[in-house]
C-alpha cells in the first residue's frame, strides 16, 4: 500500500507570494496589538524572515497563514519588549498604595466594590460592530496596562513570561490587568452606548 | 486534593494564571460557587471572569475584523518582496 501521508496536507506557498497573500493580514494583526505602524511593519518583516528560516519545519497541519501568525506572536512580544526597554514601567503612586493595602495582600483583590456594568455586553457578542468598537477601545487603554493586557490576554503569554518582558512582579501585573479591564469597561460604556449600531 | 472552600486569594491566583474556562470542571465549579457567595471578592473576581468571557469571544471574531484593519503600505510591500526574493535565492 502506498503511504501518502508524508505529503503535507496544505501546500506550501512560495515565500515570493507571501507579501501579496499574507502581508495585509499579518500587518492588521500586528497593528491591533502594537498600535504603531513602524513597529507593526517591522514585525511583519521579522515574521517573514523567521518563516523562511523555519520553512523546513512547516508540517502542513494548518494553513501557512496561521502558521506565520503563530510565528508573529513571538515577534509581537519582541516588539513590546523593545518598547519597554526604551520606556521602563514605573509603578504609579496610586498603584503602590494598592500593592501595600491589606486587602490586596490578603486576598489578591484590587477593589471590593467595582462599578457594575452600565449595559450587558453579552447581548452584543453576536454583533460584529461591537467587536470593532471593542478593538478601538483597546487601542485607547493607556500603557503599560495596555501592553500587559495585549501580552497576557490577547497573545496568551504566561504570567512568568509577561513579567520577564515587562520587568515587573506578578502582583503588579495583576494590578495592571485590573487597570486595563476597568479602563476597557469605561471606554466600552462610553463608545458602545453612544454608537448607532448597538 | 482540591479543598471545596477556596480562599479569595486562591480564586484571584487561579484567575490571574489561566482563563477559568481552561480549568478543570471541578475547580471551575468551586470558583463559580465562590464568586457567587463571597461578599468580599465576589464582585471583583466575577468581573474578571466576565472579562475573560469577553476576550475569548473577541478571539472568535478576530478573523472577521481583520479585513477592516489597516493595510500594509504599498512601498513597504515592494521593499519586503525584494527582501524575500533575495532571501530565498541563497
Amino acid at each position: 500500500m502506498i503511504m501518502e501521508q508524508t505529503e503535507p496536507k496544505v501546500p506550501i506557498t512560495p515565500p515570493e507570494q507571501w507579501v501579496d497573500l499574507y502581508g495585509d493580514y499579518l500587518y492588521g494583526f500586528a497593528m491591533s496589538r502594537l498600535r504603531n505602524p513602524d513597529a507593526a511593519a517591522d514585525c511583519v518583516q521579522d515574521t517573514f524572515l523567521a518563516g523562511i528560516k523555519a520553512l523546513d519545519r512547516f508540517d502542513g497541519s494548518r494553513d501557512i497563514k496561521f502558521w506565520l501568525r503563530g510565528i508573529m506572536r513571538n515577534k509581537i512580544v519582541d516588539q513590546i519588549r523593545k518598547s519597554i526597554k526604551e520606556n521602563k514601567v514605573d509603578i504609579e503612586a496610586e498603584d503602590e498604595a494598592i500593592l501595600e493595602s491589606f486587602w490586596f495582600k490578603y486576598s489578591g483583590i484590587v477593589t471590593t466594590n467595582p462599578d457594575p456594568w452600565q449595559f450587558n455586553p453579552r447581548k452584543s457578542y453576536d454583533n460584529g460592530e461591537f467587536w470593532k468598537v471593542f478593538e478601538t477601545c483597546i487601542d485607547q487603554v493607556k500603557n503599560p496596562a495596555r501592553q500587559a493586557f495585549v501580552l497576557r490576554v490577547l497573545e496568551d503569554q504566561t504570567t512568568e513570561e509577561v513579567c520577564k518582558v515587562m520587568d515587573i512582579k506578578p502582583n503588579y501585573l495583576w494590578v495592571l490587568l485590573h487597570r486595563a479591564r476597568s479602563q476597557l469597561k469605561t471606554l466600552l460604556e462610553q463608545n458602545w452606548l453612544n454608537s448607532d449600531n448597538k | 486534593m482540591l479543598h471545596p472552600m477556596l480562599t479569595c486569594k486562591q480564586v484571584s491566583n487561579a484567575l490571574s494564571k489561566e482563563d477559568y474556562e481552561k480549568l478543570s470542571p471541578l475547580k471551575r465549579f468551586f470558583l463559580k460557587l465562590h464568586v457567587k457567595l463571597c461578599i468580599f471578592c465576589g464582585k471583583f473576581n466575577r468581573q474578571v471572569m466576565e472579562s475573560q468571557d469577553m476576550c475569548r469571544c473577541y478571539h472568535e471574531h478576530e478573523e472577521e475584523l481583520n479585513s477592516q484593519r489597516p493595510k500594509l503600505d504599498e512601498g513597504k510591500k515592494d521593499e519586503l518582496k525584494k527582501l524575500l526574493v533575495s532571501q530565498t535565492e541563497d
